[in-house]
């Protein structure tokens, strides 16, 4: 209202310089917007990064492979599976490796894991970002304690898991986790029927996010944005199904797109639905995992006595959850390769050379917050300073993963 | 940690040009094949061809080149590689350009130079300014070539294999230093 009457009213304005950050509380992080402002209006944006610089690629050139694979899932805290999976698949795919079939579900099930995580807790800050202070966000906590518990009975961590390793995974799950883990998908989708009926089509919301912050299908393509994000504008570009890895092409589902022209709303549409496919992912891992749960495959193992051999029906080959067992003097062939993953951010690659030695020559890492970040100067101008947030919330960028 | 060989010069044998070789030179930009990088079409560009090459690659229909997954930089043992990984939004191919600067030809206090492609691909903008900062290649046109990561007055380019540390952090013992 007031900014219609400085239109019309000739009166002049002037410009308005300020900081956002780095020490906001809603940047998920530390990030600073040296923003330009006409009134209530951005005009301008850059945004300041490199607060949360880590050098991880330096630490990963300094140290061994064996080394670097605790460190990476510091990169993205919210989705360390994806980091280690990335930095794994990368150098298993210079050295040619082929991982046992149990290893890949494995894999699979935790990442589904650490993307609804992932997702969960994305939906209980946003909407403390855009001024939900009634309590909302314990609801996706509730569920997310559950996978953390999960997460801290196989991989011994809450976070910061090292869990997938370079030739399979860690370790074969405690007795008692699938169960566990098929009972909360069970009762996963009527939690999200929940989250949905407060959210979805609340009136406040609705109008905090319908037609803000339009990320259009040329512009997400001119900047590389990946992920939901992307999806959201309707390009159908989800890794799992564009170049199947693992044992996705397997695997039944959907890749959840936005209706509409990629607003806000659309991208918070799509990270729910996403929700809903990852469940059902899952679901579909547990009932085709070979060797099944870990008590069966134990029983099977009480008849060879867990005798380890290659050719025997009960421990070799596809029942085994590494390819061999690595230590700390593991090498990679030298040769060069890139190979990505489709994280809950979006693509998340890891460009490796390699010379044959103990450490990696050199490390590159494609962030998809990097890219995703990119975007939002172009996002915010024309907004006024309250969207901002909704905005850059909607996004999903975390800072540590821009930073590395 | 142990100092490490860089990698050497790739094999002088010269390879039959892939699919986008072909394709580049049909169009009259020449270019070398390498051997591939784990399996994906691998090609050395000079870099004044770098801009039409990378234009005809994202725009002509038969390659559709339209996603720029990462420019990463490379200290080889001597050369600087600027390295491009090309992806498609709408087909499988995947394609990796590299331009190669000798280090013979940067002069000494010098950053190697290689033509930015950010003006007309905004997905470059901040992966070059990465490189810029850690790597020191200096991309010659860039609309806005300033550190990224590292603070605006850092000395040096740390991922670059004769850098070391302005001051030494753990063991500084002056008072006057800020750490």
């Amino acid at each position: 209202m007031s900014t219609e009457l400085l239109k019309t009213s000739g009166l002049k304005t002037d410009e308005m310089i300020i900081n956002m950050g780095p020490q906001h509380p809603a940047t998920h992080g530390v990030l600073r917007l040296l923003l330009t402002l006409d009134g209530e209006f951005v005009k301008h944006c850059e945004p300041v990064i490199g607060h949360l610089h880590r050098a991880q690629e330096w630490q990963g050139q300094n140290r061994t492979w064996f080394q670097y694979q605790a460190l990476i899932d510091r990169v993205d805290y919210l989705s360390g599976m994806f980091t280690s999976w990335a930095l794994a698949k990368a150098a298993e795919r210079i050295d040619g490796l082929k991982l046992p079939l149990r290893a890949e579900y494995m894999r699979v099930i935790v990442a589904e894991m650490n993307r609804i995580s992932s997702h969960l807790l994305w939906l209980g800050t946003y909407l403390i970002d855009l001024g939900a202070m009634f309590g909302f966000p314990f609801y996706p906590f509730r569920e997310r304690e559950k996978l953390l518990d999960l997460f801290e009975a196989i991989a011994g961590q809450r976070m910061m898991f090292n869990y997938i390793r370079i030739g399979g995974v860690q370790r074969e799950a405690p007795p008692g986790w699938f169960a566990k883990l098929k009972q909360f998908t069970q009762e996963f989708p009527d939690r999200v029927d929940e989250y949905e009926a407060i959210v979805t089509k609340n009136p406040i919301f609705l109008k905090r996010t319908k037609g803000v912050g339009i990320l259009g299908k040329e512009l997400a393509m001119e900047y590389g944005v990946t992920g939901p994000s992307l999806r959201a504008a309707g390009v159908n570009f989800d890794l799992r199904k564009f170049k199947p890895y693992s044992v996705y092409d397997q695997l039944d589902f959907e890749v959840p797109l936005g209706e509409g022209e990629g607003d806000t709303w659309d991208r918070y549409m799509c990270r729910v639905k996403e929700m809903r496919q990852s469940n059902e992912i899952i679901k579909q891992c547990l009932a085709k995992i070979p060797g099944g749960t870990s008590e069966e495959l134990r029983e099977r193992r009480r008849q060879c006595n867990s005798c380890g051999k290659d050719d025997c029906p009960n421990c070799g080959g596809d029942l085994r959850i590494m390819v061999k067992k690595q230590n700390a003097g593991l090498r990679i062939k030298a040769g060069e390769g890139f190979d990505a993953v489709e994280s809950p951010r979006g693509i998340l690659g890891c460009y490796i050379v390699s010379t044959g030695g103990d450490t990696a020559y050199r490390f590159k890492w494609r962030n998809p917050s990097f890219s995703n970040l990119s975007v939002l100067p172009a996002l915010l101008v024309g907004h006024p300073i309250a969207d901002i947030m909704a905005i850059f919330g909607s996004l999903d960028v975390i800072l540590p993963d821009v930073d590395r | 940690m142990s100092e490490q060989q860089a990698p050497g010069k790739p094999a002088e044998v010269e390879l039959e040009p892939g699919q986008f070789g072909q394709f580049l030179a049909e169009h009259g930009i020449p270019s070398r094949r390498l051997s591939d990088s784990s399996g994906v079409e691998t090609i050395e560009l000079e870099g004044k061809h770098l801009e039409q090459a990378v234009k005809r690659l994202r725009n002509s229909p038969e390659t559709k080149l339209d996603f720029l997954v990462a420019v990463s930089g490379v200290e080889a043992a001597d050369t600087f590689d600027s390295v491009y990984h090309l992806w498609s939004y709408s087909n499988q191919s995947e394609l990796v350009i590299k331009v190669r600067v000798p280090k013979s030809d940067v002069p000494a206090g010098h950053l190697p130079m290689v033509p930015s492609i950010a003006p007309f691909w905004k997905a470059a903008d901040w992966h070059e300014r990465e490189t810029y900062d850690l790597v020191g290649i200096r991309y010659v046109g860039h609309p806005y070539l300033r550190r990224i990561l590292n603070p605006w007055d850092w000395e040096g380019h740390p991922l670059r294999r004769d850098y070391r540390q302005p001051v030494d952090a753990l063991n500084d013992k002056s008072p006057g230093s800020f750490r």
